[in-house]
């Protein structure tokens, strides 16, 4: 590969690209402004944990961005979810089935999965099969979410304090256990690149130089081992932190490898020849605002467990967190295009503007100020690059 | 004379990175004459339009235009300088507001006020006065998604010309009009040539320039290949000039026997989407096997709505039958249609037929997808093989699969779209203005690849509204006139005025 092509595909990458030079470069100047202690093991854990339940939203939102809608409700849903299942620990599991914390807690689990999916397929119905606009029915979603968690709460706050349960969201994967997983993954990582390879020859395909596949596959697998070595000097790898990569990998696999996925990016991207190809749009929509509750039920599951308890403001703001990620991520807001890890990455980058703001001891007014300008910027800057090119 | 020169091109070039898209172009339009610029798709003219209208400003390219005596030097920042010149262009796609009237759109921009606020007592009365001096059946009150697109194209017409304009560029006007509104366009540019107004007529249909244009100028690859008065020229010569070698004939010649009737369509009714309207009022026709039946009409005859019906994407059937190999065919959707064997590649092929921003693969394999999926995946191997595989049958020209559509030629993308449904093994393929668009040369490379279709046993139902196409490349035709069949002619008895008298419905 000589180098014009390697500045071709630069050049169409670029998107990606600059959200990773974006988030080095905030993490660079964190660093020099904390001293070092931005980049200290704790706080990488605390960043990465902290990340998760926007990204969960961020994921779901993504696929909903990628087919022209948007979902407002998804932090009140959450928000919900999480309200819900510190109720049932509280007043429910502890009557039916006392001194069982793992089946309370898988239990909880699915309760959560389904108030999530359950209240995803009720806006999903209306959106997709009466066609209101995603916009009006997921801002109605919200009041009405709002309410019900004014209503299950009653205004206090409710203990979700079970240890099985509280491990979802605070335990670790402690070392040599994430060791063995990390190498595991890394196996994995290379088995695939080379059945990748395996499968291309079958088809005749001209191959990639291998060293240029072997190279991809090797950064990633430091990236998780660095990551690794990293977190070990504090407790380990948090268990969200799994959970949310397990899920970013399957959502982000069906997103390009499933015609479910691919229909979604086709539906953004021209709605009429979708559907005079064939495809099932009304569907396609339901299955996908079905799918973004799920994943809020897995957030608002995550954010109880985290956090310890249901409260009123419960998932306040996550939606707009969760918007701006995609957006960060390089997700379209007119639709057609859009990836779960750049937006994983623009959770990471928002999460990460929090956490330094906070250990610079920024105000929290200015903190506001600031992520909104880093937001609009990373998008102007975004909008430069597409025009230049 | 030097004074009867409106516009002077000298050596012109403009350079794109890899591309030379005009290399030294020099020719000269004479004040009032009607100047024919023709061309294959990359020829550079729309890089030569793009110049004269700001949109590569001034010192953006090199060489001069001299217009009306003086250097022609625009911003790049404002698009009305040009328009304020008295350069006026009518785009070959339409840039109306679809939601405003007629009024609001030929106005938009310039709306007059009064302290602040819009007068639409004198937008309305403007707007009927131009429309009335220029015999346009437009009312100002008009919805403009509500209108077809001849009127649309009059209507972008009015829009161009409330600016007082000296020259007016017409990009492609009649790629979407049928015979009689050409007809009309023609009346209206003669009625502004009476106006002192210069135009420069973009067309891919080489007739037109013999109905129409005083002069022909002919790019060919960034390259003034002549320059000269129509008189002096014939359509074989022009389309020599235009392609660079010699074109024998316009529609290649197949070789194909129709053999029983596969498909048959009995007295069919059927009421628009939203049930308001009856848009079908007795279509009967039948297909063979092998066939390219052309259908002909006027634009509003319900051609498009027919093949949408069958395709099962537009109106309700309210009475009538669809027999495929014998079988009645229920078809609810797209889905179905396909699945019965019958696809469809779409009049508008950006709004319709392809996802521009995806790659030429991701269209391609698009309503195919299931072939590749087992279980969830989707093999991307096979897909890819399958997809490069067709598109080297149908040399879809580019370096790889991966190109976004967009960046695509028409005719390019045009072969993509029939790609991208003959990866489905249709039994019949129905093509609504297949060459709407397309160059000359790609167009002979699409007539070929029908023949070829045709060969292999597959169906084609052709609606075009090239008269010459219907003649040059069908086995039957059939007419239609308002909403039904109004007769099948056999090739042998077939010429344009039995057509059109079908068509117009006066017999």
């Amino acid at each position: 590969m000589d180098i014009s092509t390697l500045g071709q595909r630069f050049r169409r990458n670029i998107q990606t690209y600059v959200i990773i030079i974006a988030l080095v470069a905030i993490w660079g100047v964190f660093a020099i402004v904390t001293k070092g202690g931005f980049l200290g093991p704790q706080n990488i854990s605390n960043l990465f944990r902290q990340m998760t339940v926007t990204g969960f939203l961020a994921i779901g939102m993504v696929l909903v961005m990628v087919t022209g809608g948007i979902d407002l409700s998804v932090g009140k849903l959450a928000g919900f979810v999480s309200v819900i299942v510190a109720l049932f620990q509280r007043d429910v599991w502890f009557k039916l089935i006392p001194n069982q914390p793992l089946l309370a807690a898988a239990l909880s689990v699915l309760v959560g999965l389904m108030v999530g999916g359950l209240f995803g397929m009720y806006q999903a119905y209306i959106i997709a099969y009466l066609r209101v606009p995603a916009f009006i029915v997921t801002l109605g979603g919200m009041f009405i979410l709002n309410g019900g968690i004014l209503l299950a709460t009653g205004g206090k706050t409710i203990a979700a304090n079970q240890p099985v349960f509280s491990a979802i969201g605070q335990g670790y994967i402690k070392a040599p256990t994430n060791w063995i997983i990390g190498v595991g993954v890394v196996l994995i990582l290379f088995f695939l690149m080379f059945q990748n390879r395996r499968a291309k020859i079958k088809y005749g395909f001209e191959l990639k130089p291998i060293i240029q596949d072997v190279l991809r596959t090797a950064f990633f697998s430091a990236l998780i081992l660095i990551y690794l070595f990293v977190v070990n000097k504090f407790n380990g790898v948090p268990i969200p932190v799994v959970i949310l990569a397990v899920t970013a990998i399957i959502v982000s696999y069906m997103s390009t490898n499933t015609r479910f996925g691919r229909y979604a990016y086709a539906i953004g991207g021209n709605r009429e020849a979708a559907r005079l190809s064939g495809i099932n749009i009304k569907k396609e929509i339901f299955l996908i605002f079905t799918l973004m509750g799920l994943l809020c039920g897995i957030g608002g599951i995550v954010l109880a467990s985290y956090v310890g308890y249901g409260t009123i403001a419960a998932g306040q703001g996550y939606e707009l967190d969760a918007i701006a990620s995609c957006v960060l991520g390089g997700t379209s807001t007119l639709g057609g295009s859009g990836t779960i890890f750049g937006a994983l990455v623009g959770a990471l980058i928002m999460a990460s503007l929090n956490t330094g703001l906070q250990m610079m001891n920024v105000a929290p007014a200015w903190q506001y100020v600031l992520r909104g300008f880093v937001l609009v910027l990373a998008v102007v800057i975004d909008v430069y690059f597409k025009k230049s090119n | 004379m030097e004074q009867d020169i409106i516009l002077d091109f000298q050596h012109v070039s403009k350079n794109f990175p890899g591309v030379m898209a005009l290399n030294d172009v020099s020719f000269q339009v004479k004040r009032g004459e009607i100047h024919g610029l023709c061309g294959e798709n990359g020829a550079g003219k729309s890089t030569l339009m793009k110049i004269i209208s700001g949109v590569y400003p001034y010192g953006n390219y090199e060489g001069k235009v001299i217009y009306n005596g003086q250097e022609l030097k625009l911003i790049g920042s404002s698009i009305h300088q040009a328009g304020e010149e008295g350069i006026a262009i009518v785009y070959q796609e339409l840039t109306l507001v679809p939601g405003m009237t007629v009024g609001e759109n030929i106005f938009l921009g310039k709306e007059p006020t009064e302290m602040g606020s819009i007068t639409w007592d004198r937008v309305y009365s403007d707007t009927q006065k131009i429309l009335d001096k220029y015999k346009l059946d437009v009312h100002p009150q008009d919805i403009v998604k509500n209108l077809g697109v001849g009127k649309m194209q009059m209507t972008e017409i009015a829009k161009a010309l409330s600016e007082n304009a000296k020259v007016l560029i017409l990009d492609e006007p009649t790629s979407a009009l049928s015979e009689a509104e050409v007809t009309q366009l023609m009346e209206i540019i003669r009625t502004l040539k009476q106006h002192g107004v210069t135009c420069i007529y973009i067309t891919h249909k080489i007739e037109e320039f013999f109905r129409i244009a005083d002069t022909v100028t002919v790019l060919r690859d960034g390259k003034v290949v002549t320059s000269q008065p129509t008189k002096d020229l014939n359509s074989q010569k022009l389309v020599q000039y235009m392609v660079g070698r010699e074109m024998k004939e316009r529609f290649p010649k197949g070789n194909r026997s129709p053999g029983e009737v596969i498909f048959e369509v009995e007295d069919l009714h059927a009421q628009d989407p939203s049930k308001s309207r009856e848009i079908l009022n007795g279509v009967s026709f039948n297909l063979r096997k092998g066939e390219i039946l052309g259908i002909a009409g006027l634009m509003g005859s319900g051609r498009t709505e027919l093949v949408m019906t069958i395709f099962g994407e537009y109106g309700h059937i309210t009475h009538g039958t669809m027999k495929l190999n014998g079988q009645a065919l229920s078809i609810k959707n797209g889905n179905d249609a396909m699945k019965s064997g019958i696809s469809l590649v779409p009049e508008d092929r950006k709004r319709h037929g392809l996802v521009l921003i995806q790659s030429i693969l991701q269209n391609i394999s698009l309503p195919n997808l299931e072939r590749f999926a087992s279980f969830m995946r989707v093999n991307k191997d096979a897909e890819l093989v399958e997809s490069l595989k067709i598109a080297r049958d149908l040399a879809i020209k580019t370096p790889n699969l991966f190109v976004p559509v967009e960046s695509l030629s028409g005719g390019n993308q045009q072969k993509v779209v029939i790609a991208k449904w003959l990866m489905s093994n249709p039994k019949i393929l129905i093509m609504d203005d297949p060459t709407r668009g397309v160059d000359v040369g790609a167009k002979f490379e699409i007539y070929k690849l029908m023949n070829e279709l045709a060969e292999k046993s597959i169906s084609i139902i052709m609606i075009s509204s090239d008269l010459q196409e219907v003649l040059g490349m069908s086995d039957r035709i059939m007419v239609m006139c308002h909403g039904h069949s109004n007769g099948t002619l056999e090739m042998k008895e077939a010429t344009q005025e039995r057509i059109m008298t079908l068509a117009t419905g006066i017999s």
